[in-house]
């Protein structure tokens, strides 16, 4: 089995946010969108995602509450709230900047 | 979001842990059963699809318990080890017990002597500013160590600009009559202005003005607090009010608030503390040239910006004139300035950092055998840790339940100390010696609190480091499957255990030699010829105040009366007076005599103690004749003046003479009757009994020189201490006004005398008896490790033909390895550390081959008696059982 590439460190606070912004998700459900959205390539291991979503928690960035799923089972929904899209908008430009700087440094044409 | 609200939401998670738990559960459930469904969906069987859901939700107890280290409060994982580790320690009783009694026993040692060191050496002086504080002697070439001429002191007092302000103080006993039962009181001369220069003001009234030091106008006291209180019922309105001190009346003009502490003296001398009772006003009698005799000592406050080498340059500076002003008394003395505090604690400072390193070495000891015991559980414990290890545990998380436990063990240590501290503290006071300076002052207070707080911290961590962190380098899968039988790390561990058995018993033998050296150094004092004979002797003092007795020739007739009186009582063997005891710091000097027929060297003049006898005083004290006679009635005030001199003078003044009918005078041009006749050589007795010699001294006797401060010596037929009431009678039908102070038998003189080297002997003593079990039961844990780790190895040489003793001889080799090797270093550590000794032992040398050679065959020993044990265990081995187990 190949290795999957590891998530970027202090990306997974952004990324759950992120995939919040549609609709509120209960822990699957994130796991589920982040790993369809980029195609497989990443996959968030429960280990993180759920001390990531209480410490979310902790700092008000998200809400949970618990609700029926489509399939009548209680699920716990995580909703973003102001505070989190903040964050969120705050979290993704410092992202790229970073990545456009990383890009940069990649590309400098004397190497290759 | 705010810190405060992120806290409440804490909070509520903690209130309501269960539901917050179970919510976890749920979620993680409701996780494990969409994922199966999606398996399901995609085609996998559903057996697979389950276990492979379970395995992608990892281990379930970590991420538990990492999701609750994110929102719970770090003191919740904390409780959560603690718990643990009481359950832990519960479990295993007999290992947790050993390790309170040795942690605390040694924390508890620690904390006893270092509430000493508390009151002695750290608690500041009780007087403002104790560090500007200084005493003032003087020195020559004969007297290192001297007391002032008052003259002296005015002129200091007069031309110094070093001090903010100068007193001068003597002894000077005094008797309080018509108050109650007459009572001699502890007094001290003062000039005026002393307890300012102490910082210290009176309660009520005031100090002594300039008016008080003229001759004649010194009918004045003042009380202290204790005197007030226990003599004048605290009367408010004392001052002014006039008492009977050597009968005649003296006006009170102040008293003392309680803690008014004497601050020591030398010539004397009495104790630091609230030792003295009266005060009264020294006065400058006499003729201002004559500077011959120095009895009162200095205290000085120095000026801010002034050190005490400063003031000790300005006062030699003004002593070098004072030699020219007055060059017969006054050349060839340099000025002493000692800091107070120095004077006062510098004679026990050496002796009590000694105990200190002592009993630290002790807790060194003790950590080196908590290690090693928590060692040799964490082996046994090797399976459980592999299983949390294997459960997922973080490491760190498992070092921090190890360090956890360490740190109970060393708290629960501390607090037991500390209960043993309360306890010994009290029994260590009353071991102290009668004259060690601020006992009053040693209790276990905040200070020692927190010293046994800081070392009950470091221990834990100290001894619990090792044990953790080959908890951490314990591999999982090793430990499973050997179930913590051999283990890779076990060489390892074995190395490191070895090398704490090493460490404790090396540290043991120091404290051994050096419990030894102080044991050989007590017994030659208690072996050494005093001089005199010690046993069935009472001793009491009297003082005859000179306004009743105010001839030499009244004097005499009563302390001739009253021996003649004493001698006749039932029990008595021989009764007769002295100007002083052996061993209680006599020290008046005479000097610049002349010997008939001798010249002294040039600036050496003839010097000796003197003192003044009855004539029953030598034979009750048992000091033996050498030649001549003792005084008798014959004696008299008009009769041919006469001496005794001691074998050192006779030796010193003398030699190779015989000395009886020689002639000594203080005359510069001697008329006949000028002359003093030697008619008796007597036997030595040294200043103190580890003095390094005895010094020349010569006796007057009572009916020619008289004293009126004497010491009665009663020597009994049986027990002395029944002589006590019959003497107090005596006295008073002869004198119903004088009081009979300082009665005890001279048996108790003489255990106050080496109290001192018997106190460090009995505590370093215990302290190495301590060290050598704590390294007894560390070569036994390791030896029966060792052991049981080899059964197989035995099982197997004895299969081969190998015999019980070949094997015996194998487990005590390896004990007496272990045993050689720490004594080697506790030797080569002893050696180093001999200087410190050296001060504190008396006839033996630091580096005593017979003190270090019983030592390290002690230790050798105990290491036998502490592996029997483990060896017979593997002698037993049976080789087939021993086969079959491995």
């Amino acid at each position: 089995m190949a290795k999957k590439p590891d998530l970027l460190p202090g990306t997974l606070d952004m990324l759950i946010l992120k995939t919040l912004t549609r609709s509120p998700l209960h822990g699957y459900g994130i796991a589920l969108s982040i790993k369809r959205l980029s195609d497989d390539v990443l996959t968030v291991e429960e280990g993180s995602l759920y001390p990531a979503l209480q410490r979310l928690l902790l700092q008000g960035w998200v809400k949970a509450e618990w609700k029926m799923t489509d399939t009548n089972r209680r699920a716990r929904f995580y909703t973003l709230t102001a505070l989190g899209r903040k964050q969120l908008g705050l979290e993704v430009s410092q992202f790229e900047q970073m990545i456009e700087a990383i890009g940069r440094v990649l590309s400098d044409a004397q190497e290759v | 979001m705010n810190p405060f609200s992120r806290f409440v939401k804490r909070l509520a998670i903690l209130l309501g842990r269960t539901r917050f738990r179970s919510e976890l559960d749920e979620e993680m459930a409701f996780h494990r059963a969409e994922a199966e469904k999606e398996l399901l969906q995609n085609g996998m069987a559903p057996d697979t699809a389950r276990s492979a859901a379970v395995r992608q939700l990892g281990n379930q107890a970590l991420l538990r318990d990492q999701t609750h280290s994110i929102v719970g409060f770090s003191f919740e994982t904390v409780l959560g080890d603690l718990r643990y580790a009481v359950r832990q320690l519960v479990q295993s009783p007999a290992f947790t017990i050993v390790m309170l009694l040795t942690l605390g026993l040694s924390i508890g040692a620690n904390s006893a002597i270092f509430s000493v060191i508390d009151g002695v050496l750290l608690k500041t002086l009780p007087y403002p500013r104790a560090d500007r504080l200084v005493r003032v002697f003087l020195s020559s070439a004969s007297f290192p160590k001297f007391p002032l001429n008052p003259f002296d002191f005015r002129d200091f007092r007069a031309r110094n600009r070093s001090f903010e302000s100068m007193a001068i103080f003597t002894r000077g006993d005094v008797q309080l009559s018509r108050s109650g039962e007459p009572a001699r009181l502890n007094g001290f001369g003062i000039s005026s202005g002393y307890f300012h220069v102490l910082g210290l003001q009176p309660e009520l009234g005031r100090e002594f003005d300039q008016k008080a030091e003229v001759p004649g106008n010194g009918l004045q006291v003042i009380l202290s607090d204790r005197t007030w209180r226990t003599r004048f019922n605290s009367d408010p309105a004392i001052v002014g009010r006039k008492i009977t001190l050597n009968m005649q009346p003296f006006t009170i003009i102040g008293v003392m608030p309680a803690g008014t502490e004497h601050p020591g003296n030398e010539y004397h001398a009495v104790a630091y503390g609230e030792s003295v009772d009266v005060w009264w006003p020294f006065s400058f009698a006499g003729d201002p040239n004559r500077r011959g005799s120095h009895y009162v000592e200095g205290i000085a406050r120095l000026r801010d910006n002034v050190t005490v080498e400063q003031a000790r340059a300005e006062l030699n500076a003004i002593m070098t004139g004072l030699g020219r002003e007055h060059p017969n008394n006054d050349a060839g003395w340099t000025v002493l300035v000692i800091p107070l505090y120095t004077e006062i604690v510098g004679g026990s400072r050496q002796m009590l950092l000694v105990l200190l390193g002592a009993v630290g070495t002790v807790l060194l000891i003790a950590c080196a055998n908590a290690a090693n015991l928590l060692l040799a559980r964490a082996s046994a414990r090797q399976r459980e840790l592999a299983v949390r290890l294997a459960m997922g545990a973080p490491r760190v998380r498992v070092m921090r339940q190890l360090l956890t436990e360490s740190l109970l063990l060393s708290f629960a240590g501390g607090a037991l100390g500390l209960l043993l501290a309360l306890g010994g503290v009290d029994l260590l006071v009353s071991l102290l010696p009668a004259d060690f300076p601020r006992t009053h002052d040693i209790h276990v207070s905040e200070p020692v609190f927190a010293f046994t707080f800081l070392i009950s911290i470091l221990t834990g961590i100290l001894f619990g480091l090792a044990p953790a962190w080959q908890a951490a380098r314990t591999d999982p899968k090793e430990g499973l499957q050997k179930g913590g039988r051999t283990t890779t790390g076990a060489s390892h561990q074995s190395r490191l255990r070895n090398t704490l058995v090493v460490s404790e018993v090396g540290l043991a033998c120091v404290l051994l030699i050096g419990a030894g050296l102080m044991l050989r150094s007590l017994l030659n004092q208690l072996h050494l010829d005093p001089g005199f004979r010690q046993e069935h002797v009472l001793t009491a003092s009297i003082s005859l105040p000179h306004e009743q007795y105010k001839t030499n020739a009244a004097v005499g007739r009563f302390y001739q009366q009253l021996d003649a009186n004493l001698g006749a009582l039932p029990a008595v063997e021989s009764a007769g007076a002295g100007s002083d005891l052996p061993w209680t710091g006599w020290d008046e000097n005479a000097g610049g005599f002349n010997i008939e027929g001798k010249k002294p060297p040039p600036g050496n003049e003839y010097h000796a103690r003197y003192h003044m006898a009855t004539p029953g005083y030598f034979k009750a004290l048992g000091v033996p004749l050498i030649g001549g006679r003792f005084f008798n009635d014959g004696d008299t005030e008009t009769s041919r003046q006469i001496i005794i001199v001691n074998r050192a003078m006779a030796d010193r003044y003398w030699p190779g003479e015989n000395v009886i009918g020689k002639r000594m005078t203080f005359e510069d041009t001697p008329k006949e009757k000028d002359w003093m006749t030697v008619v008796g050589e007597v036997g030595d007795i040294k200043d103190q009994p580890n003095s390094p010699r005895a010094e020349p001294g010569f006796w007057w006797p009572e009916s020619q020189a008289s004293n009126s401060d004497m010491s009665v010596v009663l020597r009994s037929t049986s027990n002395p201490e029944l002589l006590a009431d019959a003497l107090r009678n005596e006295v008073r039908r002869l004198n119903p006004e004088l009081a009979v102070a300082d009665v005890q038998v001279l048996d108790r003189i003489v255990s106050e005398s080496v109290a001192t080297p018997r106190l460090a002997f009995v505590l370093v003593g215990m302290f190495a008896g301590l060290a050598i079990l704590l390294a007894a039961i560390g070569t036994y844990g390791v030896i029966s490790y060792s052991v049981s780790r080899r059964t197989a190895e035995f099982g197997l040489r004895m299969a081969l033909g190998a015999q019980q003793r070949d094997v015996l001889r194998l487990v005590l080799v390896q004990a007496i390895k272990l045993t050689l090797e720490g004594a080697a270093l506790g030797i080569i550590v002893s050696l180093a550390a001999a200087r410190v000794l050296k001060s504190l032992i008396f006839n033996v040398s630091p580096t005593d081959p017979a003190t270090f050679l019983a030592v390290g065959l002690l230790v050798i020993a105990v290491a036998l008696v502490a592996c029997y044990i483990p060896a017979r265990r593997a002698t037993q081995t049976d080789p087939m059982n021993a086969l079959r187990s491995e």
